[in-house]
């Protein structure tokens, strides 16, 4: 009898947006998101065998995995990019992120700072991820820091 | 090591400056009430992503950033029981004058050492760019304190243990 | 291709302004809760009236050019007309208000008169926009609510030059076009890019953000058939319905929180950046032009200056204040060289205005072809621009300081 006063009536309110409304969901399931992920994976080796890194980049840096099921794709897709910022020379790290397109550099900046929020994890590196941070920043402004504060779609 | 201190603090910097785009919002929730939405987390659209700056596992920096306010923690490093002694004597001091800091917050948030909070009202009465210089230099100088007061506590403590042994000396 | 004419009105931020028809009056609000009427007198702008009514924040002001009535809105959840009428004892002109009865239970945050001020519509944040219109028989403004699909505070608004379509931008990151078509009130618009037949609340276009952030300013172009908003992830939109086709310019620097259309093929946006950036294009695409805040030229003390003192002064005494504490607290041996907060030379910045704009209106000219635009700011300054005097925006952005 007394428990209506304990209610947390914010939750029965059903007008307040919820997280996941406020971006367009990821199209594909995890099942495929992890294939694409791999697939993309094993193109970026041989770019990186082969010495090309902006080629690397382009390959992981289009349609990535984003939202909250598709866990395996995002960490193999941050494990694949953090292997192409770590093989990447500090000299050619500024004529690289100038000749990307401003939505990769967006998403490059997003898997930055994912980087940089998980340190020790993997061959994460604090100073190389801080070393591109910087150049992109020269690159792509603030604006490119703020998109990554205000996209949804975390990767 | 010292030479990411500066990228450290340029990350720093430039997300911060990018998080400062504060702006005056009436509560959504509460009829007549203006509060810092980054701490009562209601409306799940008035808030922005949480970064992490990162220069190794032992020193970070979290921004929560919202339509009216910020919210940034710091993890200063502390590589031993001395500094992890002082450090939280330390913050512990500032945080209980948060009021004369203006922009501290009383309790850390979980997981740091030290947290402020930035609302519209500061960002209106103060210069935002001179905010930041006070953050960084704050980051900077904090560093610089622990290590020199460990100092002094070993030069106290070799002092007090030589002054106490001299008398068994004779 | 004159200088920007600089007058310092108060050392507290002005939330909104907006001029009467002849631009001798400027009613402001000093992020408090009174308006405050300044008159232009020769070169100065003087305090000659303040109007007193609300409860809390006057988020909103905007007074209608022909019939000479002010509306504003504030965050206690009303709202007021001001008229002018003698005053029965003295004779003298005095602003009377009238309540009007918006029915919303939150803060109202945006407010304008639409292009034949017989309404005005009124932004919430009740997820709703209030739009009213003046019943004659009971002698008081009524209002009827565009609701759904509103998920959230509604942050800007902006009319059609047709006086029935509505564009609204809002915190749940979408910009939309709604029809306000009041039955008593107008007459049926003719057919437009953004549909026929339309009855009250019928949404005409939603568009979202590309990057998801809360959409700050909407507007219209003269025409009325291109939609223009900015929102918080440092874009700004151009919307032709007929498509529709969206032009999306990503920025590289802070949000814009206002915008005002100059012409038709071109638009000014400010905000957090602390300059007015004019961006110029059609039907085939859009593109940056260029600043008119000359950040490169040496800032003369030109323009009047009548608190200007107090805006520089907050800067040094802030400086100065951090400095105490810092020294005031115990920190060890510090040493007083510290480098930070070394007097003045690094407390303003190079941009005109000296913090975020947040207002930013047509000054002078025709809808068409707007010659002069008036902004405000957080610092408390209000600046008249010419439109033309445009200078490419160089490398490094002048309020900018990365090191």
């Amino acid at each position: 009898m007394d428990n209506f006063r304990k209610i947390d009536i914010d939750q029965f309110d059903e007008d307040v947006l919820l997280e996941t409304e406020l971006y367009e969901p990821y199209p594909l399931d995890p099942a495929q998101a992890l294939d694409d992920a791999k697939q993309k994976a094993a193109a970026v080796r041989s770019s990186l065998s082969k010495g090309d890194i902006p080629g690397a980049l382009g390959t992981i840096l289009e349609g990535v995995p984003y939202g909250p099921n598709v866990e395996d794709a995002k960490t193999l897709t941050l494990q694949t990019l953090v292997t192409i910022l770590n093989s990447t020379k500090s000299s050619d790290v500024s004529n690289i992120v100038k000749a990307l397109s401003q939505d990769q550099q967006d998403t490059l900046m997003k898997y930055i700072y994912k980087g940089m929020g998980m340190p020790g994890w993997g061959d994460v590196s604090g100073s190389v991820l801080l070393g591109w941070h910087e150049k992109l920043t020269e690159a792509a402004g603030i604006g490119c820091i703020v998109r990554t504060l205000t996209d949804r779609r975390t990767v | 090591m010292s030479n990411t201190l500066r990228p450290y603090l340029a990350a720093v910097r430039s997300t911060l400056t990018a998080a400062l785009t504060l702006e005056n919002f009436s509560s959504q929730v509460v009829e007549r009430h203006n509060k810092p939405e980054v701490e009562v987390r209601g409306s799940k659209e008035v808030l922005l992503n949480p970064l992490t700056i990162s220069r190794n596992e032992n020193e970070r920096v979290l921004i929560e950033p919202s339509v009216n306010s910020i919210r940034l923690s710091i993890k200063i490093k502390q590589s031993d029981e001395i500094e992890r002694i002082i450090c939280h004597k330390f913050a512990r001091f500032m945080m209980q004058r948060a009021e004369s800091f203006i922009v501290l917050r009383r309790k850390p948030v979980p997981g740091y050492d030290i947290s402020f909070l930035i609302t519209n009202v500061h960002t209106e009465t103060m210069l935002k760019h001179k905010m930041v210089d006070f953050i960084i230099h704050f980051m900077e100088e904090v560093d610089k304190e622990i290590s020199e007061m460990k100092l002094s506590v070993n030069a106290r403590a070799r002092v007090v243990a030589e002054s106490y042994l001299t008398a068994f000396n004779s | 291709m004159s200088a920007p004419e600089i007058h310092s009105l108060s050392a507290t931020p002005i939330t909104s302004h907006s001029f009467n028809g002849d631009r001798s009056q400027v009613a402001v609000s000093l992020n408090s809760n009174d308006v405050t009427i300044y008159s232009r007198q020769g070169k100065d702008w003087n305090v000659t009236e303040t109007l007193s009514e609300h409860d809390k924040l006057i988020t909103s002001i905007d007074w209608a050019p022909n019939s000479n009535r002010i509306v504003t809105a504030s965050q206690d959840r009303n709202a007021y007309v001001w008229q002018e009428t003698p005053d029965p004892q003295t004779g003298k002109l005095v602003w009377k208000p009238t309540l009007v009865l918006l029915r919303i239970n939150r803060a109202a945050t945006f407010v304008r008169w639409s292009p034949n001020e017989d309404k005005f519509a009124v932004a919430t944040g009740a997820r709703a926009i209030a739009v009213c219109s003046y019943d004659s028989e009971n002698n008081w403004w009524v209002s009827r609510h565009l609701k759904k699909p509103i998920r959230s505070t509604v942050l800007s608004l902006d009319w059609h030059p047709n006086n029935v379509l509505l564009a609204a931008g809002s915190a749940d990151m979408k910009a939309r076009v709604f029809s306000a078509y009041i039955k008593d009130v107008d007459s049926r618009p003719p057919p437009s890019v953004w549909g026929e037949r339309l009855p009250f609340n019928t949404v005409c276009g939603e568009y979202g953000s590309p990057s998801g952030g809360w959409v700050h300013a909407v507007g219209f172009s003269p025409s009325g058939d291109v939609l223009a908003f900015a929102s918080h992830d440092s874009t700004i939109s151009i919307v032709y319905p007929s498509g529709p086709v969206i032009y999306t310019i990503k920025l590289n620097s802070l949000p814009y929180v206002t915008l005002s259309w100059t012409s038709e093929d071109s638009l000014i946006a400010a905000g957090h950046d602390c300059q007015p950036i004019v961006f110029s294009g059609s039907a085939g695409g859009w593109h940056l032009v260029g600043t008119l805040d000359d950040t490169s030229a040496a800032k003369q003390s030109g323009g009047t200056r009548g608190f200007g003192v107090a805006g520089s002064q907050v800067g040094r005494l802030n400086s100065a204040a951090f400095h105490t504490f810092r020294q005031a607290d115990s920190r060890g041996t510090s040493s007083p060289t510290s480098a930070a907060g070394s007097g003045s030379t690094d407390t303003e910045l190079l941009t005109v205005h000296q913090n975020t704009i947040t207002s930013i209106r047509p000054f002078s000219g025709t809808a068409d072809r707007v010659a002069q635009v008036s902004t405000t700011g957080v610092d408390g300054r209000l600046v008249i621009w010419d439109v033309n005097n445009v200078t490419e925006l160089t490398g490094k952005m002048g309020a900018l300081r990365l090191h």
